[in-house]
C-alpha cells in the first residue's frame, strides 16, 4: 500500500483543509463525544487514529484488575490501546522522546497503583506525541478553524440523513475520515457507475463466491512475506517500561550458602532467597563438596534450591546455564533421568534465549540420546529437523546421530562400538537403554546362530568389558543356564587337540531373551518429559 | 453494507449456504465498501437497522430480536475485521485476528441459540461456520507470522484460534437435533480444519483427542461415507498420517488407501500429499515399491522416490544412503525420514539375495565372506565380518532370510526352499 497523502505531507492537519468537514463530524456526531473529548488534542487528527476512534466509542471501561500478583506485570488492555495510539501519530524523529514520556506516565501509574483505575481511553497523550507540535495550547487555537462552524453545519445535516437509516445515500455520505484522498476522489468519479454495480449485487447468484485459491488471493492482496515495518512496536515500549526499577523482580537478602529445597507455595520471601553473588559462592561450595563427599541426595537437594533462587529472581545468564549444566551432568552420572530431564528442558529454553555460554551442542547430543531412550520418534523427527549445519559438525552430535542410525538399522555391532566410544557423559545416558539394546541383540543372535555362539563373541559384540560382566548380565536375565562348555576337536591324527570352549546355546536361550526384550521395550520412563 | 446485508437476506430466503458464507468471506469483493460504509461509533446501530430492514422487507426469516441481535454481532465483528484490513496503510494482523475470533464465536452463537429462527439452525447454514473457522485459521497464522517477523517466537494466536475452532467442533459434534437438522453434518469439515491447525502447531496429540471424542460419539453419528467426499478424503488423509506417525503402519495404510481411492481424480496436489505417506507405508507393510507409472504424474514425488526404487531393487546401498542424505531435509520435514530409513533393510536383503543367486542354484552354504565382499562393494566402505554377521542376524530375525549362521565355520546355511520369502526364490 502506498503512503496516504496526509502521511506523505508530514505536515499538520491545518495544512490540509480538504479534510476539515470530514474529520470533525465524527467526533461531534456522536452523543458521547463529550466536552472533554472534544477538547483533547487528538481531535486534530482523528482521521489517523483507529485506536482513538475505537476508544471513543467504547464505554469508558474500567478493566477488572487481576490478582495482586499479576498486577505488576500485566497491562490493562486499555493501556495497550493507549500506547498504540501514542505511537500511531508520532513522527519518526520524536519517537525516542515519546518513549521516555510514555515510560514516565506508565511507571507513575504503576507506582500510584492507578494503572487499573485510569480511563486510558480518554487519558491525554504525552505532549511530545502530538503531531508536529510541542505546544498543545497553541495548537488548540490554530486548529480552531478546523472545527469552524462552516464544517459543523454539513456535519449535522449529514448526521440527520444518516439517522434515517437504510437511505441508500448514507453509504457515500458516511464520514470516510480515514479514507485516502485519492480513493475518495475516485469514488466520487465512479459514483455514477455505482448504482449499476449495486443493482447487479442484488442478484444473489452474482454475489462473489470464493474460488478454491482464496488464500492465495488474500496473500497477494495483503502482501504476504512483507517485513513488518512496524518497527516501533508498542510492545517494545512496554517492555522497556517494565524494565524500570518499579517492576524489578525480588532480590534476595540471604547470605547463607546452603539451603534445603522446599517447594514454594507462596510468594518468595527475600530473606530466605540468596542473591546472585551468594549463589556463585554456593556453586563453588557444592562443586567441592560433590568431589569430596559424592553424596547425591544432598547435592541434588542443594541444586534444586539453587535453581529455585535463580528462578524467583529471574536470573537468566551464563551462571544460570552453568548451574543447570552441572546439575544435569551430576544427575546423568547418577542415572537420575527425571532430574536430568528437568535441567535439560530449562537448558533448551536458556539456549533458545541466545544467552551466551554453556555447551548447547553437548546437550543437544544428550537430548538425542535421551529421545532414543524414551523411544520418542515424533520428537526425534523434530530434533532432526531442527539441527543446524554447525550442530551436524559437532563430534558429540555426530556420535549421537550415529547411535540413532545404528539403533534404527538394528546394527548392534556398530551400536556397541559407539557405546564404548561415547564423548562427554553420553555413555551414562546410553547406560539407561543399553540393557534393552543388549536383549534385542541377543534375540537376533540367538535366532540366527546355530548350533551355538562362542561366549567370547557375545562379550565382544555386546560391548561388555569382560566375560565376567557378560556372564553377570546373562544370569540377571535368567540365561545363565545356557552358558555351556563344549569340547572342540581340532586337527587330525597325532595333532589332534581337544580344547574346552565356552558357548551360548542359542536355540534354547531364544525364548528367554525374547520375553526379556518385550518387557524391556514396554515401559519407558516419561517423568518430566518435555 | 447494503449489498452485504441484502445477500444475507437472500441467502436466508433461498437457503443458500455458500451465499451466506460469502458475506463474511475475506475475499468478498464488497469488503472495502463495507469497511468504509460506517464507523465504529455507529456500526452497531447501522448494522442492526440494516438487518432489521432487510429481514422485514420480505416475509421475516428471523422472528425475534435475539436472533437479529446475534446476527448483528456477527456483522459488527466482521466490520471490525474489514476495517482493520482495509482502512490502514498497513494491516495490523493482531487486530484482524481479534475481530475474526469474535466473529467466529458469534457465528457459533447464532448456531447455538435455538428457536430464534422459524425453523432453527439448519444444515445449509453450516457454510458460514466453515468460512469463519477457515479464515480464522488463516488470519491467526498471518498474525503470528507478523509477530514472528518481529522476533517473537510464538504461535499464540493460532493456538487461540485452535481453541475457538475446537468449540465449533463441539457445537457440531454434540448436537442432538434430528439428523436432517443436525449440526453433526459439520463435524468432519471442522475436524479437518482442526487437524490442519494442530499439525501446524506440532500438537498432534491434540488430534488424537479429537479422534477419541469422535469415537465416543459414533453411535449417533451418520456413516462417514454419507458426508461430503471432500471432507472424507481430508479426514482419512489426516487419520492416515496420524497413524503413520504413531508407527501403526497397517492402520495408516488402510486410511491412506481409502483417501487415495476417494480422492477426486483431478486433485493432483491432494493425491500427491496422500502418496507422500502411502509410499513409505507400503514399503514397510508390504515391501512394495511404487511403479514408474504411478509416480509419473507427480514430478516432485518422482524425483524423490524413483531413484530410491532403483537403489532398493538393485541392492545399491551407497546409492540408497546418498539419496536418503540428499532428501533428508524434505523427508524430515514431512516426517517420513525415519520410516524411509528402514527401507535400507530391503536394499540389503535384495543384495544378499543377489549373492545367493550368483552362488548357483542349489547352493545353500555360502561363506560369510561373500556377503561381506558384496556389502563392502555396494556400500563403498570396508565392513568387518562381525558387522555383516550382525546384518545377517537381523535379516534372519525379521524373517527376511531363512537360514542360520555357523560361526565356527564362517558359513551361512540357507534354507533349501524359500530362503528369501516373498521374492520367488
Amino acid at each position: 500500500m502506498t503512503t496516504p497523502p496526509w502521511r506523505a505531507a508530514g505536515g499538520t492537519a491545518v495544512q490540509r483543509p480538504g479534510f476539515h468537514p470530514v474529520s470533525v463530524r465524527k467526533t461531534l456526531g456522536k452523543a458521547n463525544g463529550n466536552i472533554y473529548t472534544v477538547r483533547t488534542p487528538h481531535r486534530h487528527h482523528p482521521y489517523n487514529s483507529p485506536a482513538y476512534s475505537k476508544s471513543l466509542n467504547s464505554r469508558p471501561q474500567t478493566a477488572q484488575p487481576p490478582t495482586p500478583a499479576a498486577r505488576r506485570t500485566q497491562f490493562p488492555d486499555a493501556l495497550k490501546a493507549y500506547v498504540a495510539r501514542t505511537f500511531e501519530d508520532c513522527p519518526a524523529e520524536s519517537k525516542a522522546e515519546v518513549e521516555i514520556a510514555l515510560k514516565k506516565i506508565i511507571t507513575e501509574a504503576f507506582e500510584n497503583e492507578s494503572v487499573w483505575s485510569i480511563d486510558w481511553a480518554t487519558y491525554p497523550l504525552p505532549a511530545s506525541a502530538r503531531r508536529g507540535s510541542v505546544d498543545s495550547d497553541k495548537m488548540d487555537i490554530s486548529s480552531g478553524d478546523e472545527a469552524s462552524p462552516i464544517s459543523h453545519a454539513p456535519t449535522n445535516k449529514f448526521h440527520k440523513i444518516a439517522k434515517g437509516a437504510n437511505n441508500s445515500n448514507s453509504n457515500s455520505n458516511n464520514n470516510n475520515n480515514k479514507r485516502k484522498l485519492g480513493s475518495r476522489i475516485a469514488s466520487e468519479k465512479t459514483e455514477v457507475s455505482r448504482p449499476d454495480k449495486r443493482s447487479k449485487k442484488q442478484n444473489a447468484s452474482d454475489y462473489s463466491y470464493e474460488g478454491p485459491d482464496a488464500f492465495k488471493r488474500l496473500d497477494r492482496k495483503y502482501k504476504r512475506h512483507q517485513t513488518t515495518k512496524n518497527v516501533f512496536n508498542q510492545y517494545n515500549a512496554m517492555q522497556s517500561a517494565l524494565d524500570s526499577p518499579a517492576f524489578a523482580p525480588i532480590v534476595g537478602r540471604s547470605t547463607k550458602l546452603e539451603k534445603r529445597y522446599l517447594r514454594l507455595t507462596s510468594a518468595p520471601d527475600p530473606d530466605t532467597v540468596r542473591p546472585l553473588h551468594v549463589l556463585e559462592k554456593t556453586l563453588e561450595l557444592l562443586k567441592t563438596k560433590w568431589k569430596a563427599e559424592n553424596n547425591y541426595s544432598y547435592i541434588c537437594d542443594q541444586f534444586k534450591s539453587l535453581r529455585q533462587d535463580l528462578t524467583v529472581q529471574h536470573i537468566k545468564n551464563e551462571f544460570t546455564i552453568n548451574v543447570y549444566e552441572i546439575h544435569a551432568r551430576i544427575a546423568l552420572e547418577k542415572g537420575d533421568l527425571g532430574e536430568y530431564n528437568q535441567c535439560q528442558s530449562q537448558l533448551a529454553n536458556l539456549y533458545a534465549d541466545k544467552i551466551s555460554g554453556g555447551h548447547p551442542h553437548e546437550f543437544k547430543a544428550y537430548r538425542i540420546l535421551y529421545l532414543l531412550h524414551t523411544c520418542n520418534r515424533s520428537d526425534m523427527n523434530d530434533i532432526l529437523a531442527s539441527l543446524t549445519p554447525a550442530e551436524k559438525q559437532d563430534r558429540a552430535v555426530l556420535h549421537a546421530l550415529a547411535v540413532r542410525g545404528a539403533t534404527a538399522a538394528g546394527n548392534f555391532h556398530r551400536f556397541f562400538r559407539l557405546y564404548l566410544d561415547a564423548p562427554n557423559m553420553g555413555g551414562y545416558l546410553m547406560d539407561s537403554f543399553i540393557d534393552r539394546e543388549r536383549l534385542a541383540s541377543l534375540s537376533a543372535i540367538c535366532k540366527s546362530y546355530r548350533p551355538d555362539v562362542p561366549f567370547r563373541h557375545v562379550t565382544e559384540e555386546l560391548g561388555f568389558e569382560n566375560d565376567a560382566e557378560c556372564e553377570a548380565f546373562l544370569v540377571k536375565y535368567n540365561a545363565g543356564d545356557f552358558i555351556k562348555t563344549k569340547q572342540v576337536t581340532k586337527g587330525e591324527g597325532e595333532n589332534k587337540q581337544t580344547t574346552d570352549k565356552i558357548i551360548l546355546e542359542t536355540q534354547r536361550a531364544l525364548p528367554t531373551f525374547e520375553a526379556a526384550k518385550a518387557a524391556a521395550f514396554k515401559k519407558v520412563d516419561i517423568k518430566g518429559q518435555i | 453494507m447494503e449489498s452485504l446485508i441484502r445477500a444475507w437476506r437472500l441467502a436466508h430466503g433461498e437457503e443458500n449456504g455458500k451465499l451466506l458464507a460469502s458475506t463474511i468471506s475475506l475475499t468478498n469483493t464488497d469488503l472495502e465498501e463495507f469497511a468504509y460504509s460506517t464507523n465504529s461509533a455507529r456500526v452497531a446501530e447501522d448494522i442492526f437497522r440494516a438487518l432489521e430492514y432487510e429481514n422485514n422487507s420480505t416475509r421475516p426469516k428471523i422472528t425475534n430480536k435475539t436472533g437479529l441481535e446475534a446476527w448483528a454481532e456477527v456483522y459488527v465483528a466482521f466490520w471490525k475485521v474489514a476495517q482493520a484490513l482495509e482502512r490502514y496503510d498497513e494491516v495490523e494482523w493482531g487486530q484482524v485476528f481479534a475481530g475474526m475470533k469474535d466473529m467466529t464465536q458469534y457465528v457459533r452463537f447464532t448456531a447455538v441459540i435455538r428457536g430464534f429462527q422459524n425453523s432453527g439452525w439448519e444444515v445449509w447454514q453450516l457454510e458460514i461456520l466453515y468460512t469463519a473457522c477457515k479464515y480464522l485459521r488463516y488470519v491467526a497464522i498471518r498474525a503470528d507470522e507478523a509477530k514472528r517477523a518481529a522476533g517473537e517466537d510464538t504461535w499464540k494466536q493460532l493456538e487461540e484460534a485452535a481453541r475457538v475452532i475446537n468449540r465449533a467442533f463441539n457445537v457440531c459434534l454434540n448436537d442432538r437435533a434430528e439428523l436432517a437438522q443436525s449440526r453433526k453434518w459439520g463435524t468432519y469439515y471442522i475436524i479437518n480444519i482442526l487437524f490442519k491447525t494442530y499439525f501446524k502447531l506440532n500438537a498432534i496429540t491434540l488430534s488424537k483427542n479429537i479422534l477419541k471424542a469422535l469415537v465416543a460419539n459414533t453411535t449417533e453419528m451418520p456413516d462417514l461415507l454419507s458426508f461430503r467426499t471432500s471432507d472424507v478424503v481430508t479426514f482419512k488423509y489426516y487419520c492416515g498420517v496420524i497413524a503413520f506417525l504413531d508407527e501403526d503402519y497397517f492402520k495408516a495404510e488402510e486410511h491412506l488407501e481409502m483417501a487415495y481411492r476417494l480422492c477426486h481424480k483431478d486433485a493432483q496436489k491432494n493425491k500427491e500429499l496422500i502418496l507422500t505417506y502411502l509410499i513409505p507405508t507400503k514399503l514397510l507393510t508390504r515391501r512394495q515399491l511404487p511403479s514408474a507409472a504411478l509416480l509419473e504424474p507427480y514430478p516432485s514425488l518422482e524425483a524423490v522416490f524413483l531413484p530410491f526404487t532403483k537403489c532398493i531393487k538393485g541392492g545399491d546401498l551407497r546409492g540408497y544412503d546418498e539419496n536418503l542424505a540428499k532428501g533428508e531435509d524434505w523427508f524430515v520435514k514431512k516426517r517420513i525420514f525415519l520410516t524411509l530409513e528402514r527401507g535400507r533393510d530391503i536394499t540389503l536383503r535384495n543384495l544378499f539375495r543377489k549373492v545367493y543367486l550368483s552362488a548357483g542354484d542349489s547352493k545353500t552354504r555360502i561363506p560369510v565372506d561373500h556377503f561381506r565382499a558384496a556389502v563392502s562393494w555396494k556400500s563403498g566402505v570396508d565392513v568387518e565380518t562381525e558387522e555383516v554377521e550382525c546384518f545377517l542376524a537381523n535379516m534372519m530375525y525379521k524373517g527376511y532370510i531363512k537360514g542360520y549362521i555357523s560361526r565356527e565355520r564362517g558359513m551361512v546355511v540357507l534354507s533349501g526352499t524359500n530362503a528369501f520369502p516373498d521374492t520367488g526364490v
